[in-house]
């Protein structure tokens, strides 16, 4: 997962407003702990670059790519052009592509290329107050990388957000703490089992890194993502106002579901399948806000 | 739409928030709109265009009756224009070249002309142009529309577009029947004035306007052609030179009276018989504009007496009293200063051609007169802001008038009347003041097309009028355009302009930034298309019928570039040169020359260089065009030897026909400008850095700089539909790129990397202003946050070394709307190159351009799936 001398990056977004203060630059580390059901990056999940075929790209007539497969991969069909199955991710397809329907999602940053890119910004974030946000994926799976990397950073004076899902031994965060300014902490289920259903984990290991993290006083937002259906009835809030008041949190912020990511899913070798979930009637985020409030803790969308 | 932040997504499959509530935000502020302003804005929506004739009319009524004329010039003129009528209706249909022997000929006897009647004439030119316009300031026809708070019309229509045949009216003349009839930008006239136009007026100023008598100055018969090829250059001041801000202070402080006694003083010292009728000249054109104010007083005096509501019989009577006063002599409140500054701007206009009269920095010289008043309980602040918003509706009153050919090129019937808000003082002070979010609040209510609205940013800018200013754009409409002082000031510095002066700059019409008072920048002068040099160079200094030649390094074919733009600059330069000194010699502006530092003290006309700063602006437009072509022949021909330069440009001559995987390839996998920092952003600064560097080796006829600018109008649109592909990918007749826009499509990296590679671009030998378009979703910016954000957006650019932005932040959906239906959508004004203009009165070419702009590549989420390179 982490190399010797970089990290594989799956995309670094640029003018970025809605994670953390200010503007700000994201930066996809590849790689997670977790599988959610509805997971947004579904190309984040594996570790390892992947392949990314986007049908309506491609330039009717061409085929220039199926030669290039030493896999055998690609075949001269649509819009299934790609076995995902068989592709190993070589990029030799990518270069003759002439309208970047083929592409490898992830590849290696070294830390001083990573630093360069997420500097350009910089006229933005002083203006605003923004920085950088570690996203993904996992970014504390790349703790190794991020212990070189978070050092050049905060040379430089950025400000540092982690998102995270805390699907990891505390171990591995805590040496990222004192370059990280502030921690958005991800909850999805407070019943174990529940979890493992929506996760494909339980959340022993997030609640006891949650816990170790707010002890040791980081600044921390913990944040909800409400997938409807499947976390925002009465018993999970319920648990997890719960499990948070234990903790001694009295806030979260819930992130409202959305499902563009479905439209990826074909695109992709992914084993994640479509909820056809549509949005809440309106209302919703403001009743979970009060159901949250019922139990003691202040929500806000 | 609630600020929560958004699940995490990455970029390449992110999206738009499915809600909109553009509509609903616009009518809440409507309801807001002091009832005044609502029932005038409502009249400027409602009014039908209309061509104005009055000018026309009693301008040739005085050189008619007034101005000797010669027998042959009447004998052999009027068989000339008959021919020349049946060529020119012919050339600007096909746009066919005319033979050059008929040019030539033609050169001959408008010289013929030109001599005789100089001679018969007897007195100098710009006497007798001003005693005509005394002619016409006594008869124009004095109009008070219902509910306005300030009067003064500046034709003799509620919307008007004047014609002007002493300049380039003529090129009018083919087109005069359909004028009322034609798709876009149809001008209501009647029979009897089109008439008169063919018959009477534009036979008579045939063998005397500018039009004519720049052929026989001009070095290259041929100039003609050329531009009506307009696939290389466009040079617009046939139609008047205009693009000024006028003294309208000294108008203020002194009165006309004052001025006079200045000119009548100076003209004591006249040394030379050419000062002593330029004073002259002058002497009658003051006492002419001190006489129009007085008109006005009897006329709102006698209207009052008609006037049977006695609210608005109060309102006339004050307004006699304030013309007793004003233009003639000094404001002496809010009101007058108000008053005095747009009936100075409509005498200006009964002279100029309406392009680029600009008001200047008006919340300077209105501040003193708004907080004496204020003290001394003469206005509140509520009424301040109806005077100004009634000011406001007075600037949205005039049409410039462009045949079917520059209406391709000038699209949105801008007449671009800048007024600049904030920023420095000559010490380097803040100079933002009340006033300034006076008209701020002003134009939020009225949201006409007209003036332009400029806003001057600097570290030190005072935080509410950045977010008032802010806030007021972000609503759409594109205004204020905002300016950077950090970066604008050490541009026109480099024009050798004094700091002090360089400080107090203001935006001449769309964003040229100019000295107000002190210097004649003839600002939009010229345009030049680059991609069009960059296509000559790569057919080795032909056409791109000539077979593609091949380089075999990038420099070699930089350096073809460059002797391509500079041959291009130059053969612009040398055909305004010549258009510049039949101004002066012909037309002569002895008003505006009252109100322009400098022209008193050396006793010269404004159009001969008496001015105290001198410039004229040459634009470049295609600047992303020609980086991105540069980095695509570099990239697949140097770096990856994918193909050869000759192959990849006879490629793009067929317009790609047989392969569109290379172009599908240039659009989509290649680096171009407005991902910020890679080789396309490298071209651009280099490109700019030529184009500057070949402008600035002229100096026009007053003695003064090429100033080189990037904007465009939309001239992108009208090169573009006469340029074939580039190797940039752009297929044959799209529109160029604006100013120093990216390409349509691709700033995938959102705006922050847009505005840093806009940025990187720009540098302080641009003189003459630039444009950039920055496209924004309008959800991305709502509530107080939005606006904060967008202030941090233009701030963050600025720190860059931005110069200028202007934001167009308008729904997509809205403007697929008004394409369909145009009729509920009369007043969504959009921004194009540096100015607003109504959706309604753009081309369909420029709508479709202004709708694909915004959906590729508007801010934030909506940046469309990814798989582009960018380095």
């Amino acid at each position: 997962m982490t190399q010797d001398d970089g990290a594989i990056v799956f995309d670094v977004q640029r003018f970025s407003v809605h994670d953390g203060p200010g503007i700000r630059t994201i930066v996809f580390f590849k790689g997670c702990a977790l599988a959610c059901a509805w997971c947004q990056n579904p190309e984040a999940i594996r570790a390892a670059p992947e392949i990314y075929y986007d049908d309506e790209r491609c330039l009717a007539g061409c085929a220039r790519c199926i030669d290039r497969c030493r896999d055998g991969a690609l075949g001269d069909r649509r819009p299934k052009r790609v076995d995902f199955a068989r592709c190993t991710a070589c990029g030799a397809c990518v270069d003759d592509c002439p309208a970047g329907a083929l592409r490898i999602v992830g590849r290696t940053w070294s830390a001083r290329e990573l630093l360069t890119e997420v500097l350009r910004d910089r006229p933005f974030y002083a203006s605003s107050g923004g920085g950088i946000t570690l996203s993904g994926g996992e970014p504390v799976l790349h703790a190794e990388f991020l212990t070189r990397w978070l050092p050049l950073v905060k040379r430089e004076g950025l400000h540092v957000v982690l998102e995270t899902c805390g699907a990891y031994p505390f171990a591995l965060l805590e040496p990222l703490l004192e370059w990280v300014d502030l921690v958005f902490f991800d909850v999805k289920a407070a019943d174990a089992e529940r979890h493992r259903t929506l996760t494909g984990k339980t959340n022993d290991q997030i609640t006891q890194t949650l816990a170790l993290l707010l002890r040791r006083g980081a600044a921390v937002e913990v944040r909800m993502p409400v997938v409807p259906g499947r976390n925002d009835d009465a018993e999970n809030v319920a648990q997890t106002a719960k499990m948070l008041g234990r903790m001694g949190v009295g806030r979260v912020t819930l992130l409202p579901y959305n499902h563009l990511w479905e439209a990826k899913l074909p695109r992709l070798g992914t084993q994640q399948r479509p909820l056809g979930i549509r949005p809440p009637p309106g209302g919703h985020y403001e009743e979970l806000v009060r159901a949250f409030a019922g139990h003691g803790i202040a929500a806000s969308t | 739409m609630s600020s929560a932040p958004a699940p995490r997504i990455s970029s390449p499959f992110a999206h738009a928030p499915e809600t909109r509530e553009h509509g609903r935000a616009r009518e809440a502020r409507a309801a807001g709109r002091p009832q005044r302003l609502e029932a005038l804005r409502n009249d400027l929506l409602a009014a039908p265009y209309t061509l104005c004739t009055q000018k026309a009319e009693l301008l040739t009524e005085y050189f008619r009756d007034h101005v000797p004329a010669d027998p042959l010039v009447g004998a052999l003129a009027p068989l000339h224009f008959a021919l020349t009528r049946r060529g020119l209706a012919r050339s600007l249909a096909s746009g066919a070249p005319q033979p050059l022997w008929q040019l030539r000929a033609s050169r001959a006897l408008q010289a013929l002309y030109a001599r005789r009647l100089d001679a018969a004439a007897g007195e100098p030119a710009v006497l007798h142009h001003a005693r005509a316009l005394a002619h016409i300031l006594e008869r124009a026809p004095l109009r008070i529309y219902e509910h306005e708070l300030v009067v003064g019309n500046p034709s003799s229509q509620r919307i008007g577009a004047p014609i002007h045949p002493d300049l380039g009216g003529i090129l009018m003349l083919p087109e005069l029947e359909r004028l009322a009839t034609r798709a876009v930008n149809p001008i209501a006239s009647t029979e009897e004035q089109r008439r008169r136009l063919a018959e009477e007026i534009f036979p008579f100023w045939f063998p005397r306007s500018i039009q004519s008598r720049v052929a026989v100055l001009a070095p290259d018969a041929g100039l003609a052609n050329a531009l009506l090829r307009g696939d290389r250059f466009v040079l617009t001041q046939f139609a008047g030179i205009s693009h000024v801000t006028p003294d309208y202070p000294a108008v203020l402080e002194r009165g006309f009276e004052g001025i006079l006694e200045q000119v009548e003083t100076a003209r004591r010292t006249a040394s030379t018989r050419e000062q002593a009728a330029f004073f002259d000249a002058a002497a009658i054109a003051a006492r002419a504009a001190i006489a129009f104010g007085a008109r006005w007083s009897e006329h709102c005096a006698q209207a009052a007496t008609r006037q049977i509501v006695p609210q608005r019989a109060a309102e006339l009577r004050r307004l006699a009293g304030v013309f007793a006063q004003v233009p003639a002599r000094p404001a002496r409140s809010f009101y007058e200063a108000v008053q005095s500054t747009l009936l100075t701007h409509v005498i200006v206009h009964q002279e100029s051609f309406q392009h680029g009269v600009s008001f200047g920095r008006i919340d300077r010289y209105l501040q003193p007169h708004y907080e004496r008043d204020l003290a001394e309980g003469r206005v509140t602040r509520e009424e301040a802001i109806e005077i100004l918003g009634s000011f406001l509706g007075k600037a949205a009153e005039l049409l410039p008038l462009f045949n079917e050919m520059a209406t391709e090129y000038f699209s949105g019937l801008s007449s671009a009347s800048g007024i600049t808000l904030g920023g420095i003082d000559e010490e380097g002070r803040d100079a933002t003041n009340e006033v300034s979010l006076l008209v701020l609040e002003a134009y939020d209510h009225m949201r006409l097309r007209q003036p332009n609205l400029h806003a001057r940013l600097h570290a030190g800018s005072a935080p509410g009028f950045v977010r008032l200013a802010h806030d007021v754009v972000k609503r759409g409409g594109g205004m204020p355009a905002f300016f950077s002082d950090e970066a604008v000031v050490p541009a026109i510095e480099n024009l050798g302009i004094a700091t002090r002066h360089a400080r107090d700059y203001a935006i001449v019409g769309c964003v040229e930034w100019g000295v107000p008072r002190r210097s004649f920048p003839a600002a939009g002068a010229c345009f030049l298309s680059l991609p069009a040099a960059l296509v000559r160079a790569l057919h080795g200094g032909a056409t791109a019928d000539a077979a593609p030649v091949s380089f075999d390094s990038m420099e070699a074919l930089v350096a073809a570039l460059r002797r391509e733009i500079e041959a291009l600059v130059a053969e612009a330069a040398a055909g305004n040169d010549a258009i510049e000194r039949a101004h002066a010699r012909w037309r002569p502006t002895p008003l505006l020359s009252l109100l322009v530092d400098g022209c008193i003290a050396s006793g010269r006309d404004v159009t001969e260089g008496g001015a105290r700063y001198d410039s004229t602006g040459m634009q470049g437009v295609g600047l992303a065009d020609v980086a991105d072509s540069l980095a695509a022949i570099e990239r697949l021909v140097f770096d990856e030897k994918r193909t050869g330069v000759a192959a990849l440009i006879a490629a793009a001559d067929a317009d790609f026909a047989n392969d569109a995987a290379l172009q599908r390839r240039l659009e989509e996998r290649l680096p171009r400008y407005g991902c910020d920092a890679g080789p396309a952003e490298a071209w651009a600064k280099r490109v700019a850095q030529i184009y500057c560097d070949a402008v600035r080796e002229h100096r026009n006829p007053r003695a003064g700089p090429y100033a080189p600018g990037f904007w465009t109008m939309t001239t992108h649109v009208g090169f573009g539909r006469r340029l074939g592909a580039l190797p940039s990918g752009r297929r044959a007749g799209r529109p160029l790129s604006d100013g120093v826009s990216p390409s349509n499509g691709a700033d995938h990296r959102g705006p922050t990397a847009s505005l840093l590679a806009a940025a990187h671009a720009q540098g302080p030998l641009t003189g003459n202003g630039l444009c950039l378009n920055e496209k924004i979703e309008p959800w991305f910016v709502e509530g107080e946050a939005g606006t904060a954000l967008l202030a941090d957006l233009t701030r963050g650019y600025f720190r860059a070394g931005g110069m200028q932005v202007q934001y167009n932040i308008v729904d997509p959906a809205v403007l697929l709307d008004a394409k369909a239906h145009p009729e509920r959508h009369r007043d969504l004004v959009v921004r194009i190159s540096g100015y607003s203009a109504y959706f309604n009165d753009l081309t369909e070419e420029m709508k479709d351009d202004i709708i694909t702009r915004t959906l590729h590549g508007g801010a934030g989420p909506i940046r469309p799936v990814d798989g582009r390179a960018c380095g």
